[in-house]
């Protein structure tokens, strides 16, 4: 529940290079070349020198073992500054489907390279308008892989891509592509200036399957951690908005007095600030569970369902708290505003786990 | 084993062996015992469970030993919480002594005070009443102004407090008074006890909209009050307050489980009242999807306490997470009861009518009294001023 000192100081060190290295500006210059990469890969080569890509796989694959925990601390940090980087979808989703679903010649082909940071790698799981992944239909049906892919994240950057299908009796499969040379794609920028791909897969033959037998447990598994790992960035990035916002308000002044003196923008940044808490401690209660080998399914759907609706309606009241300021592109608070927004959409909008969760407890 | 299994190991023998089968069935309020020189036990078990733990202080386990509190660490209290919770023990005695005054008085309280005091709310042979609150002091408690005169070997008391939960039924009440009306606001406090039994103490219930009267009116005419009975020094009685404030408000957040009412599950209601589909979901998917949202924030409150917990024994706690407490807690609480009458529909509108069974008249009133949750021990509205001023820093 709370950071032990290992992961304190992984969160401080992580803190003192993204303040010093990775200025929200530096979306701003990835967002100004579409066709660029998704993110600042000199950026991302000194993140794997300070060890991360490795913190939270175990030391037999070349990890540091200091459990998710050790990641959350990290993810918040990026998530506080907008930094781009393949730490969601690499290291949580891609790193954790090898480790869950891999045999284990496939583990050792790849988490070591993973862990060093030599090779990313990504996963293809979202089809359709919502993400939901009882309804995949990507088919892997004698030998040949059939369907599309959308919203993959940092697809032209990852030496691995890994799709999520589902097998000729209908259970959840994963195959791994080790280039996208024969895959059709269409890679664009969203509203918060990442980058996302398309993929069509059209018969293509000659992938390779990870691990062997029935693995949906294990599938859902990693995508769990996928969505609890953004969602304890999105609680860095409305923690972030609720300490600008805070700043703002004890600067400005209008009428002779200081805005934050005004009793309805107290109450409400003391709402907020209850909101973020309970958010955030949803968030490091399933990274716990994670970490003590119990099973996440209903508490990732209570996290991310929380932050979505947390760090949704922190940037609205940011933006309408900066007053006309708030709706400029000069200002930050819209990159936040719009990065939440993608990131409702990434791993089950609040609607989605909303339900899922009713289902884990019953109703 | 480590010392803390051995203790886990340890005190579920002993509940085991000590908590008869009749004390772990859910408890009805006019089960709960109560302190007090005229406690009534309902049933020789729970007289049996009562003393038990009494004998051993673990009425309040964490109080120390010298004054016949259990003498529990913090960690060793919240095992013992787990494994009552675990065979559904319950609550030995319940009392506003163990809940708020009692940590006060161990703060605040001289030697002689706490020898006096603090075994007989351990024991429940005495029932303390707070006097806060008065017509024209609520949320601006400072401008109380119940007074006591210094005559030398004694207080003299006159004036009235309002809201003092169950001050019919109290032995002794802790109150505020004004002792310096020269002095600033808060400055001029003293925090005194006083003895119902004092002549020119007297007591009138308030008609609440749930229909019950657990608030009074106290009034004071003239009543002498020993001067050994004044808490901390003379005019600095705010800090006293301040700290019983903040069990006050740690334990409001926490009502349903400390709760003086019959706790009702939200989950277990509208399985038993909704109409559910063949999987055993809930049909309409609205309110299906309102409840999970609740249930969804009620569990995040739980694991905010359980972070607060960990943080507390690494010694590393943030003082801002304590002040949201009471205002995240009780504005639950709320939206559960209005959720609950929405699940129970027209059932849960009877006031007096026959046909209303028990659990829907209880779960009709509980609704009702549950309104002064966001009020009683500082508003909401205090509370938010107190996050965004303390916790956020906003200038004022």
């Amino acid at each position: 529940m709370i950071f032990n000192e290992e992961q304190s100081m992984l969160k401080d060190t992580a803190r003192a290079f993204i303040e010093e290295n990775a200025p929200v500006d530096n979306l701003r210059k990835l967002r100004a070349a579409p066709e660029g990469p998704a993110y600042d890969l000199e950026l991302w080569q000194q993140l794997v020198e300070l060890g991360i890509p490795a913190v939270a796989l175990p030391e037999e694959y070349g990890g540091l073992g200091f459990g998710f925990m050790g990641l959350a601390a990290v993810l918040g940090e990026t998530g506080r500054n907008l930094v781009a980087t393949p730490l969601v979808s690499s290291v949580a989703l891609a790193a954790s489907l090898i480790k869950l679903v891999g045999t284990e010649e496939q583990k050792s082909r790849w988490l070591p390279a993973l862990a060093s940071g030599e090779l990313t790698a990504t996963v293809a799981v979202q089809e359709g308008r919502h993400y939901n992944p009882k309804s995949i239909e990507t088919k892997w049906a004698n030998g040949a892989l059939s369907g599309s892919k959308t919203m993959v994240m940092d697809a032209q950057e990852a030496g691995l891509v890994l799709v999520i299908a589902k097998n000729a009796s209908g259970a959840l499969c994963v195959l791994a592509l080790n280039s996208l040379e024969d895959v059709e794609q269409e890679r664009y920028m969203l509203m918060d200036g990442r980058k996302f791909s398309d993929l069509h897969f059209r018969d293509l033959a000659g992938v390779e399957e990870l691990g062997e037998g029935e693995q949906v447990a294990s599938v859902e598994q990693a995508l769990d951690i996928a969505t609890i790992a953004l969602a304890a960035e999105m609680i860095g990035g409305a923690e972030s908005l609720l300490e600008r916002t805070v700043y703002h308000l004890n600067e400005r002044e209008q009428f002779d007095v200081k805005l934050a003196t005004f009793q309805a923008l107290q109450h409400r940044c003391a709402e907020m600030y209850c909101q973020l808490e309970l958010a955030r401690s949803a968030v490091l209660s399933a990274f716990t569970r994670l970490d003590q080998g119990r099973n996440i399914a209903k508490a990732a759907s209570q996290a991310k369902a929380l932050a979505n609706e947390c760090y949704q309606h922190i940037s609205n009241e940011a933006v309408q708290m900066h007053g006309g300021m708030g709706i400029t592109d000069e200002l930050d608070i819209g990159l936040y505003l719009k990065r939440s927004r993608v990131c409702n959409q990434l791993f089950g909008d609040a609607n989605f786990h909303r339900k899922r969760y009713a289902l884990q407890i019953g109703i | 084993m480590s010392d803390l299994e051995t203790f886990r190991a340890e005190t579920r023998a002993w509940l085991e062996a000590h908590c008869p089968e009749s004390q772990r069935q859910p408890i009805l309020k006019r089960e709960q015992i109560w302190g007090g020189r005229n406690r009534v036990f309902p049933s020789a078990d729970a007289q049996a469970w009562f003393e038990a733990m009494a004998d051993r202080g673990w009425t309040a386990p964490s109080w120390p030993k010298e004054y016949g509190g259990g003498g529990l660490s913090i960690e060793e209290a919240k095992v013992l919480q787990q494994e009552m919770a675990r065979l559904k023990c319950r609550p030995p005695l319940y009392e506003i002594g163990i809940w708020m005054f009692g940590p006060a008085l161990l703060a605040y309280g001289n030697e002689a005070q706490k020898q006096e005091h603090i075994p007989k709310i351990v024991k429940g042979e005495i029932r303390w009443a707070q006097g806060y609150s008065e017509p024209g002091a609520g949320s601006d408690l400072a401008s109380l102004k119940t007074k006591a005169e210094d005559m030398g070997d004694h207080f003299l008391v006159n004036g009235t407090k309002i809201w003092t939960t169950n001050a019919h039924k109290a032995d002794w009440i802790f109150c505020l008074v004004r002792t310096d009306p020269s002095a600033p606001k808060q400055q001029g406090i003293s925090f005194l006890l006083i003895d119902m039994a004092s002549e020119g103490v007297s007591v009138s219930p308030i008609e609440l909209i749930s229909g019950e009267s657990e608030f009074c009116q106290t009034f004071f005419d003239n009543v002498k009050v020993p001067k050994e009975n004044l808490v901390g020094e003379l005019n600095k009685g705010w800090d006293v307050a301040k700290e019983l404030l903040k069990h006050e408000r740690t334990l409001m957040s926490s009502m349903e489980s400390m709760s003086e009412k019959e706790d009702f599950s939200l989950l277990e209601l509208a399985q038993q009242y909704l109409s559910l589909n063949s999987e055993g979901t809930i049909e309409d998917g609205e309110i299906r999807s309102r409840i999970a949202q609740l249930l969804m924030e009620m569990e995040a409150f739980e694991q905010l306490n359980e972070r607060m917990f960990y943080q507390y024994k690494a010694k590393q706690v943030d003082q801002r997470l304590g002040m949201l407490l009471k205002h995240i807690g009780t504005k639950q609480l709320q939206r559960k009861d209005e959720l609950i009458l929405e699940v129970l529909g027209n059932k849960a509108l009877s006031w007096t009518a026959p046909t209303a069974n028990q659990q829907e008249h209880i779960v009709t009133r509980n609704w009702a009294f549950n309104k002064s949750h966001t009020i009683a021990g500082g508003t909401s509205e205090i509370q938010l001023n107190i996050i965004a001023k303390r916790a956020l820093g906003m200038a004022s």
